[in-house]
């Protein structure tokens, strides 16, 4: 049973993902009052790159992406969905907080190779970006992790179900509210899209990928965007008893951060940092610290 | 089933993927280019069609160039379009690229683009309104389909023919031949 | 204004002539020597903004005329340029074969680029320049393209029709 479970909680994550992409440019086409593409356009895109024969630039181009894709594939093992999660003995929040920073790191090694300035521009944002928002997303897991006594994010979610969300609960919906100013930060969406800029610095990371490696970059963005929505449905929106409500959660999550990044412009990267330490990280010190006192 | 109907079977979702997501690289070269931001944008959108620009030519899969071709341009051009990863489609935009426009008696543009680089289709205009380029793309969508959008085979066939007319009009390349060309005399370029 | 700005080149410089075509444009005519002498004396009235060099082919009378363009901004408040904004133009002239003239990029740093430019399409030759590469054109000319006598029909027949297309190889 586990096994089956190993095997099918990335591929739902891939399609869930896939479907996100392919939903984000249809409804920012629909908010700039135009058509967008057909919803399929992402798959389209990725069966277009397999039969691309992109450039390889060495050992290391190759081997960084696969390092990337593979963190991202390991952290899905270790978030519940619905009722689903194969790995929830071991580790948790810990776990996950650790092999999150495997897919940036992945591209930096990577692009190293990649004999392009820009690159190297594009991965320096993302790490000043991550250390932007690493700093409130620790104290947010400390204060969950305190008030729950637990590092499981299985028995978090289901101390939820048995009282109610964390997001409205007394000492947590500081938390909650910093979390959600972070979450566009984590997901790489406007106005935090600094380290992908495409016309700044020509796609930052991804600019010497084409063909297949792209079309890797783009599975694991969807990845990303899948692993960081679950996160956040879980510990503060109560996860869900079944996939069908889990999944209604997380689109309500995305529909909300796709409206923030058709309309906002681009941050500069000081901007980004600057804000992200200012009120996000106050809320959640200042809920860490009440959590800290009522813990008896 | 015979061997040619399992082969066309096979390709089906290659053609059909590479139609229906081109890539263009954003590469604003003339006075041409005036004509695609109101193309990719609100008003006539370019994305329900699968055309999107993108930053680098290592991402792209057509390239559109719009507009008059001056020396200097033609360098730049060759090293973007050598850079792009196969299949790849190219379109020349307006009139310039056909004959050389309005620009036919310069000293200092290129008159016929498709000596430097092999060209799949020539939208004809000066310049074309934003409908001529979604006819264009429609015919691109056409050609693929019969297997006629062959600019890049054709480049790779006779590449030979190619590099000596670039040499002519740019005097020295300073990037090695893409493809072998098989003469000693060329010496070792680094 | 503009009357006061031209008695006062007047009083100072000998042998220029000074023409005003029409309002608030004065044409200044030098000799080759006399016009770092002149650019400085502007610089120092407060028509500090050199804003094009420029040349000119009179193929009839067998030279060729630089014309150096000084602009005032309009927040300069001296009792010469006032509130409004003025315009000199100063022409000289050198000689067709072999052209060459000194460079101004000791007054007026900015003028670097022009006479790049003008060296490379005209063929005058700035001495005391630091960099006189084409800036534009990347081909080798026998005439620089903008003299009256080269002939742009007939280099783009001998240039670039006589390139080849290319030859299909048949499969």
């Amino acid at each position: 049973m586990r096994i089956v479970e190993i095997i099918v909680s990335p591929l739902l994550a891939l399609v869930v993902g896939i479907f996100f992409l392919g939903l984000a440019r249809k409804i920012m086409a629909r908010i700039h009052w135009r058509y967008g593409p057909p919803l399929v356009q992402p798959l389209i895109d990725m069966i277009r790159l397999f039969y691309q024969k992109g450039v390889s630039h060495g050992r290391m181009f190759d081997l960084g992406i696969i390092l990337s894709l593979a963190g991202s594939i390991v952290v899905v093992l270790f978030l519940p969905f619905g009722q689903m999660c194969p790995l929830s003995s071991s580790g948790g929040l810990l776990v996950i907080l650790y092999m999150m920073l495997l897919a940036p790191l992945g591209l930096a090694l990577s692009g190293g190779q990649g004999g392009n300035p820009n690159i190297s521009i594009g991965i320096s944002r993302k790490l000043i970006l991550s250390l932007g928002y690493e700093a409130p997303l620790l104290l947010v897991l400390l204060a969950v992790m305190t008030r729950y006594k637990t590092i499981s994010i299985v028995e978090v979610v289901n101390a939820q179900q048995s009282t109610s969300w964390s997001i409205i609960s007394f000492p947590l919906f500081l938390s909650g509210l910093s979390y959600f100013l972070i979450l566009p930060a984590i997901l790489g969406i406007r106005p935090f899209d600094v380290s992908s800029a495409p016309q700044e610095i020509s796609s930052g990371p991804m600019a010497e990928y084409g063909g297949k490696y792209l079309a890797l970059a783009k599975i694991e963005h969807a990845f990303v965007l899948f692993i960081s929505i679950a996160l956040f449905v879980n510990l503060f929106l109560g996860g869900a008893a079944n996939i069908v409500s889990f999944f209604m959660k997380m689109l309500a999550v995305f529909v909300l951060g796709l409206c923030v990044n058709a309309v906002f412009p681009r941050f500069r990267t000081e901007q980004a940092v600057k804000y992200l330490w200012k009120w996000p990280t106050l809320l959640a010190f200042v809920g860490l610290i009440i959590t800290i006192a009522i813990r008896s | 089933m015979d061997r040619n109907q399992i082969t066309k079977w096979l390709k089906a979702p290659a053609k059909m993927a590479n139609k229906y997501s081109l890539h263009a690289v954003y590469f604003c070269t003339g006075c041409g280019i005036i004509e695609v931001p109101p193309v990719i944008t609100s008003r006539w959108d370019a994305e329900r069609f699968g055309v999107v620009p993108v930053a680098t030519p290592r991402q792209a899969n057509l390239f559109l160039i719009t507009g008059y071709v001056s020396v200097k341009t033609l360098r730049a051009i060759i090293r973007t379009y050598e850079q792009m990863p196969e299949p790849k489609y190219t379109v020349g935009f307006g009139s310039c690229p056909v004959n050389g426009g309005m620009y036919w008696d310069s000293y200092n543009t290129i008159k016929h683009l498709d000596k430097y680089i092999p060209i799949d289709g020539w939208i004809a205009g000066c310049m074309p309104r934003p409908e001529a380029i979604f006819i264009a793309v429609t015919h691109l969508w056409t050609l693929i389909d019969k297997d006629m959008a062959n600019a890049y085979i054709r480049y790779r066939k006779n590449y030979k023919s190619y590099r000596r007319n670039q040499e002519l009009a740019l005097g020295k390349l300073e990037w090695p031949p893409l493809f072998p060309v098989g003469d000693e005399s060329q010496g070792n370029e680094q | 204004m503009i009357n006061s700005l031209r008695q006062k080149l007047e009083a100072t410089f000998k042998d220029i002539r000074i023409a005003i075509p029409e309002e608030s444009r004065i044409v200044v005519t030098a000799e080759n020597d006399g016009v770092p002498a002149i650019l400085r004396y502007l610089k120092d009235l407060g028509l500090d903004h050199l804003a094009l060099i420029s040349a000119v082919d009179w193929i009839e009378e067998n030279c060729l005329e630089l014309c150096f363009i000084l602009t005032s901004y309009m927040q300069n408040d001296d009792e010469v340029t006032g509130r409004q904004k003025l315009h000199i133009i100063l022409k000289t002239s050198i000689p067709r074969e072999k052209p060459k003239f000194k460079t101004v990029i000791g007054i007026f740093p900015n003028a670097e680029p022009y006479e790049r430019e003008i060296h490379e399409l005209f063929g005058i030759k700035f001495e005391g320049h630091p960099r006189l590469t084409p800036l534009l054109l990347e081909r080798e000319y026998q005439i620089p393209p903008f003299r009256k006598d080269f002939d742009t029909r007939k280099y783009v027949k001998e240039v670039f029709d006589k390139i080849p297309s290319v030859e299909i190889e048949e499969k």
